[in-house]
């Protein structure tokens, strides 16, 4: 007994040692934290400047687009900037930490850990944010006493979800979503040929820029109130790889570049918040109830049905599926009308 | 026969109820689902109401009674007469008007609507300004120097009047009508149903009005849910005074608030 409290004593020592060996307050990127009792009683805008001075040639629209200025640590931190040559805190915003002011990391640093998630309310913003259906009968336009009217073959350009996700220039990280842990494959995968083009994804902000087009002042919240879309959290590095239950799906394909986006993602027009969001996935009955694809899904189905009966090779679904969920049992939501 | 002690009947006890919780949660739960059809013939014309919200309420027409006779009584504010209220500038309105929109976020306001509508002018101006001279973001910004209450304001008052109108009840689900087919679909209903009772009762209604030629409507109407099968709910507006089956709709006229027209040149 002694023995393993003695082991448990030296791996809890070793441990502590291997945390905390060369490390003090905010010497280094990862160690910034917001969420530290001192930093949670200061205002974000004590330390960043809105816009900072570098916006236009940084980002090209008003933007906190660089790291606080060395006041804004100086007070509190003043001995970790004379601790040695190469002071750790300096680690934090330059690329070769020294006295001789070396040129800055880039900000913010997408690699590094984020300790805010995003409150972003799709309820509210689909609400607000509605494209509306042209009036057959009424003129686009012609406004008392302005006299003008313009153009009837100019569609008007309605904003919606495009005004935040747009079509994928270049191929994002992708990979097939988990299914159940408890969901067994009735086959092994086959060899996969084929391979998603950029503009299969859409993607979500990652900037400023299509919030403050709205938020940027007037109208809560502003640019100033970081807090209104950004709340503290642990630690965590956000995960860049979209991940997709039907990777052959292409939204930009003629028959689904002229949807509206809620046609098929129905969840999305139901949730509050990116936090309590269940997923943009989309309901298979938007596809399998539509007289576009009922009858290949249809076809699917009673394909595995009768292949499972043969009890021969199992049937792979890939009319919308790549093999490594193809090969899976069928889920129920499937299966309903 | 020999009793169990006492720590021993906790045990046993504490293992069925893990059990029993076990199948509970292991078992799908039950779902259906409701989809709504907004396209309707109103007055000879086709009124497709897109983006437009749908709530699902528990229970049928006669539960949900409080909040339907509050429907009937309440009166809401129009689009034309809450930017009238605030002075908004003719063109401004007609802006709105033109493509049925409810704020300046709508669409996107290209250039030569911000010589011709005042607010937008200004708000332009004041973008110059702040955003260095750069025209680019003063237009594509321009609704972050509009006034609150031009910009959020019809939307907020409308939450005022959806709040006071749903009274504290709960809803089950919200949906929204798209742009293509006019649909908006619940899915994920939870329903309570048995061999005796298949099916589960709720209504489904816009609460707040829906504009359309001078007129608001909204719509109530009650639908059985089952779990096997999509449950249609499709909007009519009925001729006269006839009844609609399992719907009860409220349809009042707008007040007229504007001074003119926005008619074609």
């Amino acid at each position: 007994m002694r023995k393993w409290i003695r082991i448990f004593l030296v791996l809890l020592l070793a441990g502590v040692f291997v945390l905390f060996w060369g490390r003090s307050a905010a010497q280094s990127r990862s160690d910034f934290l917001h969420n530290t009792a001192a930093h949670k009683r200061i205002s974000c805008n004590s330390c960043h400047k809105m816009p900072t001075a570098n916006w236009k040639a940084a980002r090209g629209y008003p933007d906190v687009a660089d790291y606080p200025g060395h006041a804004a640590c100086f007070s509190c931190h003043r001995s970790d900037f004379f601790s040695g040559n190469k002071p750790s805190i300096c680690a934090g915003c330059h690329a070769n930490p020294g006295p001789r002011g070396a040129a800055r990391l880039p900000f913010p640093v997408r690699s590094k850990s984020t300790d805010f998630s995003t409150i972003f309310p799709h309820d509210v913003h689909q609400n607000i944010i509605a494209y509306n259906q042209r009036l057959g009968n009424t003129a686009v336009a012609h406004f008392m006493k302005a006299g003008f009217s313009i153009d009837q073959q100019k569609e008007p350009q309605f904003n919606s979800c495009a005004l935040c996700h747009q079509t994928s220039g270049k191929l994002p990280k992708f990979t097939t979503r988990e299914l159940l842990k408890s969901s067994q494959a009735l086959a092994d995968p086959v060899a996969e040929t084929f391979a998603p083009a950029a503009a299969f994804f859409k993607m979500s902000p990652d900037s400023h820029a299509s919030c403050f087009s709205c938020h940027y002042q007037n109208q809560e919240p502003i640019r100033t109130n970081c807090a209104g879309c950004h709340s503290l959290t642990k630690p965590y590095v956000a995960n860049r790889v979209l991940s997709r239950f039907s990777l052959k799906f292409d939204h930009q394909s003629k028959d689904h570049a002229d949807k509206d986006c809620i046609t098929c993602h129905i969840r999305i027009t139901e949730t509050g918040d990116l936090k309590s969001m269940k997923g943009a996935d989309v309901p298979i009955l938007t596809c399998s109830t539509s007289s576009c694809h009922a009858s290949q899904i249809g076809s699917e189905i009673s394909k595995r049905g009768a292949s499972i009966a043969a009890k021969g090779f199992i049937f792979q679904c890939t009319y919308c599926h790549t093999s490594q969920i193809g090969r899976f049992p069928i889920p129920a939501s499937h299966k309903a009308q | 026969m020999t009793r169990l002690p006492f720590h021993r009947c906790v045990s046993v006890g504490f293992v069925l109820v893990v059990l029993c919780s076990y199948s509970a949660l292991s078992q799908d739960p039950t779902t259906g689902s409701v989809e709504v059809t907004a396209r309707v013939r109103i007055d000879g014309k086709q009124a497709k109401f897109a983006r437009k919200s749908f709530y699902l309420l528990r229970g049928g027409l006669q539960d949900n009674k409080p909040i339907l006779d509050r429907i009937k009584t309440t009166e809401i504010t129009s689009r034309d007469c809450y930017y009238a209220r605030l002075k908004a500038s003719p063109a401004f309105i007609c802006w709105l008007d033109a493509e049925n929109c409810d704020s300046p976020y709508c669409r996107k306001i290209e250039t030569d609507e911000i010589e011709a509508v005042p607010e937008f002018k200004a708000a332009y101006q004041k973008g110059l300004l702040l955003f260095g001279q750069k025209t680019d973001i003063a237009q594509q910004w321009l609704a972050s120097n509009l006034a609150p209450a031009l910009t959020g304001g019809f939307h907020r008052e409308q939450q005022g009047v959806f709040e006071r109108l749903l009274g504290g009840a709960i809803l089950v689900k919200s949906a929204m009508t798209d742009a293509v087919t006019f649909k908006s679909t619940f899915v994920d209903i939870p329903v309570t149903v048995s061999e005796e009772k298949p099916v589960q009762m709720f209504t489904v209604s816009n609460i707040t009005p829906f504009e359309f030629s001078g007129k608001s409507y909204v719509w109530s109407c009650q639908v059985e849910v089952s779990p096997e099968k999509l449950a249609v709910v499709r909007l009519i507006v009925p001729e006269g005074d006839k009844p609609v089956r399992n719907c009860e709709i409220v349809v009042k006229a707008l007040k007229v608030c504007r001074t003119g027209t926005c008619g074609q040149q």
